[in-house]
């Protein structure tokens, strides 16, 4: 039996900073503060704040900063954390062990800080370090922080004080590995189950979701599902569970042919779930079946792979879904928070939900009866050859709005700055077979194609950190990387890497497990087995330069009235390699943006802020990365100010004694996690 | 003065182990022996391509070792500092688990993996003749 203890330091209970504060009747979140990992329950990434604006977003300095490094036993390089903020009091997960800590928001002064040491279980998780962040409930009296450990516990604790609430689970925590309508292989400590994202608590439900490993080369075609889950607030009691994959006798069951529903797994939702609490609605964005690559194990349109499924607040009854993908074949998994938007389309009010994608499209839906908005055609695209594989001989592609970013590649998206470089790419790419979205993986060859070179799939588009929407205008914002080629090849399985008969690969290369984000990386891991990787990330580029032309990483204004794009702008300085070129003069580029696919944006009431995602070296700042404002309306810049690293979590703002805060999450190459908060500068300066 | 030949054999050996007199030098200078950088080729192959790829171009848990990004993450940084990082966080279950000649072999095969030309020196052992490397990204212009 799990036998956890815990570790908290209790350094300070402020009476000031984490009372209860007055009495609340109900708590009500405010504007001024950020209650939920993406702001709200509709996940817009907005605050109506302006105290930071055009004007002065330049002159923000550093208020107060906080390293990771000793909140586990090894400093993190990859703090993908978005901190709350509530009563003055910021909240985040930190450092390897996925602590929680609760800094005073105006100053980052550490009030207490929660670990759990899990031993054997936490080390073998597939998702470790710090993870995304947490959730806050309150009843106007009591008020609570909920996350989930990397090995797959649901924590409750005290947001005054930091200790575990013992009515809630076991003493504060609840196994997520039992109760899941499945027995978790091989068992519970190295069994394959976890989650990175932050749970969401709506009314009076906490809802978790789950990940898996990479799933490029799967050990099996068999897995654990991932499964969705409510759970009471106060007690931790199940209330109601989805099933990604049905169960027999369950709608969608008969689309995994060959009764493949019953060993296929993963098909969980590893990214934020978001909730309609006047509707009652959950929104479920599910990523990929097992076998991100191929799915000649799991024939059919694989219900509810790739889709996105809306259920019953109370009972988790599945309401609608729509099916973005069929039989996923392209790690098209849905990465994102679908946002709730309320948009007046053709004078016609509807109460949409807006789901961004890795794809580059947007695709959006009447969130009361799953509706399309515009027309969501299906079309025929090819069909592939691999064998053993089963194709869907049509896909669904959005009409309105326009591609966002670029799916498919043709030798137009390759590189252009002279007709040298044109033709030495086209001579890379004449190994690969290329075609528009959905041209399905091939089986790689040698002599070619060694496979289908691919832009909008596994790292492409839209990834975790999502969109962001600003109600008042009803215009969507979305970061995407417009350049993250990817060749998907298909090799056989040695049977002593999987059981499946294809996993991606290059042919002519040893095949071994690839490994994920955070994989091994946690504070309690073990070795790694020895084998090189065959990465199927060959090296695209040409003389040292991108393979595909810029635009690298762009951010969209996506009118929702309209269905039109309103403006696009490359988002991120030209990176170092291409401005230092002695021919970078000639070829007259505007700024290129960055490659990079884990950017998140913030909307206020004026301004989009977003930070740049690798470090640059230029006149205006020494090596380091910007956080830009751009005008919400234009896309114009109006501000930027140093990071010393790449931005790897989304920023979030919140007003506290007066004043308006951005923080945001800093880390990656030599420079550890930390955590920013910046400021106007006070008057007296 | 004639040195005998078994003085210029020793005096040979000892150019070959210690760095030059401390200068300005960057990862343009010749820093490491193509010796080095073979013997670091299997053991980069055994412990960091799982994550960073036999090729080094990366992957979804690590980075690439080539190529723009990572040039322009240690850019202005020295190697010392890129040394550093390797020796105590890499790989990344098991920290500290390399000695440091594997460590510092491993970083000379980056480096040609990078084209950065080999000279006649080895890559010192020790962090604070690392650290008088500096990483350049780009090759400074000859001077005159």
């Amino acid at each position: 039996m799990w036998l956890g203890w815990t570790r908290r330091a209790l350094l300070l209970i402020a009476a000031g900073a984490v009372s209860a504060s007055a009495a609340l009747a109900q708590y009500k979140p405010k504007d001024t503060e950020w209650p939920s990992y993406a702001a709200d329950l509709a996940a817009t990434r907005y605050r109506p704040l302006d105290q930071i604006n055009a004007s002065n977003f330049k002159d923000l300095e550093i208020a107060w900063r906080i390293k990771t490094d000793n909140f586990g036993n090894r400093p993190e390089y990859k703090l993908e954390g978005t901190p709350l903020m509530v009563n003055d009091v910021l909240y985040a997960t930190a450092g390897s062990r996925r602590a929680v800590i609760a800094l005073d928001a105006a100053t980052g002064e550490l009030l207490w800080i929660h670990g759990e040491h899990e031993g054997a279980r936490g080390a073998n998780a597939p998702r470790q370090l710090s993870g995304r962040g947490l959730a806050y409930w309150s009843d106007g009296k009591d008020e609570r922080i909920f996350y989930v450990t990397p090995g797959y516990r649901l924590i409750c604790l005290n947001a005054k004080t930091g200790m575990p609430v013992a009515t809630f689970g076991s003493g504060g925590s609840l196994d997520l590995k039992l109760g899941d309508d499945q027995t978790i292989f091989p068992d519970l400590t190295t069994g394959e189950i976890g989650i990175q994202s932050a749970p969401v608590v709506a009314k009076d439900t906490v809802i978790v979701g789950a990940a898996f490993r990479e799933g490029m080369t799967p050990r099996s075609m068999k897995n654990n599902k991932g499964y969705v889950r409510g759970f009471d607030v106060r007690t931790g009691k199940r209330l109601w569970i989805f099933h990604t994959i049905p169960k027999k006798g369950e709608f969608g069951y008969d689309t995994w042919m060959n009764g493949s529903a019953e060993y296929t797994g993963n098909t969980g939702v590893w990214t934020q779930i978001t909730v309609d609490e006047q509707l009652g609605l959950v929104y479920l964005p599910v990523e990929s079946p097992t076998g991100d690559f191929y799915g000649g194990h799991r024939p059919g349109n694989d219900l509810f792979g790739e889709s996105l499924v809306c259920v019953d607040l109370k009972t988790g009854q599945r309401k609608w879904h729509f099916q973005l993908v069929h039989h996923p074949l392209w790690d098209m998994d849905i990465s994102s928070a679908p946002i709730l938007v309320d948009i007046k389309v053709d004078g016609k009010a509807i109460k949409a939900v807006a789901q961004p994608s890795k794809q580059g499209f947007l695709y959006v839906f009447d969130r009361v009866t799953g509706k399309p908005v515009w027309p969501i055609e299906e079309r025929k695209v090819e069909v592939g050859e691999v064998p053993g594989e089963w194709y869907s001989p049509t896909q669904p592609i959005p009409t309105k709005p326009p591609a966002y970013s670029r799916n498919g590649v043709s030798v137009d998206d390759l590189i252009d700055f002279t007709p040298e470089l044109r033709e030495k790419a086209k001579a890379i790419v004449a190994r690969y077979h290329l075609g528009p979205v959905f041209t399905p993986p091939v089986a790689s060859k040698a002599d070619g194609p060694l496979g289908t070179l691919t832009l909008g799939t596994a790292s492409g588009g839209t990834n975790w950190p999502g969109g962001s929407y600003d109600p008042e205008t009803h215009i969507l914002y979305a970061f995407a990387c417009n350049s993250c080629v990817e060749p998907i090849g298909l090799v056989p399985a040695p049977k002593d890497v999987s059981d499946m008969n294809y996993v991606a690969g290059v042919a002519g290369k040893e095949v071994t497990v690839m490994k994920g984000p955070g994989e091994n990386a946690g504070a309690d891991s073990p070795m790694p087995s020895k084998k090189p990787a065959a990465s199927t990330y060959a090296r695209m580029n040409v003389d040292s330069l991108p393979l595909i032309k810029p635009p690298y990483g762009t951010i969209t204004a996506i009118n929702l009235d309209e269905g039109k794009i309103l403006w696009q702008i490359a988002h991120g300085e030209t990176p170092d390699l291409l401005r230092s070129n002695p021919a970078f003069k000639e070829w007259n580029l505007p700024r290129t943006g960055q490659m990079t696919y884990n950017i998140g944006t913030l909307i206020t009431k004026t301004l989009v802020i977003a930070g740049e995602g690798q470090v640059t070296t230029t006149a205006d700042h020494p090596r380091g990365a910007m956080l830009r404002a751009y005008d919400k309306q234009t896309g114009k810049e109006v501000g930027a100010v140093y990071m010393p690293a790449p931005q790897s979590g989304s920023p979030m703002t919140y007003i506290v004694k007066g004043k308006q805060y951005i923080v945001v999450a800093v880390s990656g190459g030599p420079y550890s996690g930390e955590y920013i908060a910046f400021t106007l500068p006070t008057e007296s300066d | 003065m004639i040195l005998s030949g078994a003085m210029c054999a020793a005096y040979g050996a000892l150019q070959a182990q210690e760095p030059p007199p401390a200068e300005s030098r960057s990862v343009w200078d010749g820093v490491y022996t193509e010796e080095q950088a073979k013997r670091g080729e299997p053991v980069y192959h055994k412990e960091c391509a799982t994550c960073h790829g036999d090729a080094m171009a990366g992957g979804e848990s690590a980075p690439p070792l080539t190529g723009g990004a990572f040039l322009s993450n240690w850019n202005g940084l020295t190697l010392g500092d890129l040394f550093e990082r390797i020796r105590k966080t890499m790989p990344q279950n098991a920290p500290g688990k390399l000695k440091r000649q594997q460590n510092v072999d491993i970083l000379a095969y980056t480096l040609s993996a990078n084209k950065f030309p080999p000279g006649k020196t080895e890559l010192s052992r020790q962090t604070e003749f690392l650290k008088e490397i500096r990483f350049e990204a780009v090759k400074p212009e000859t001077k005159k």
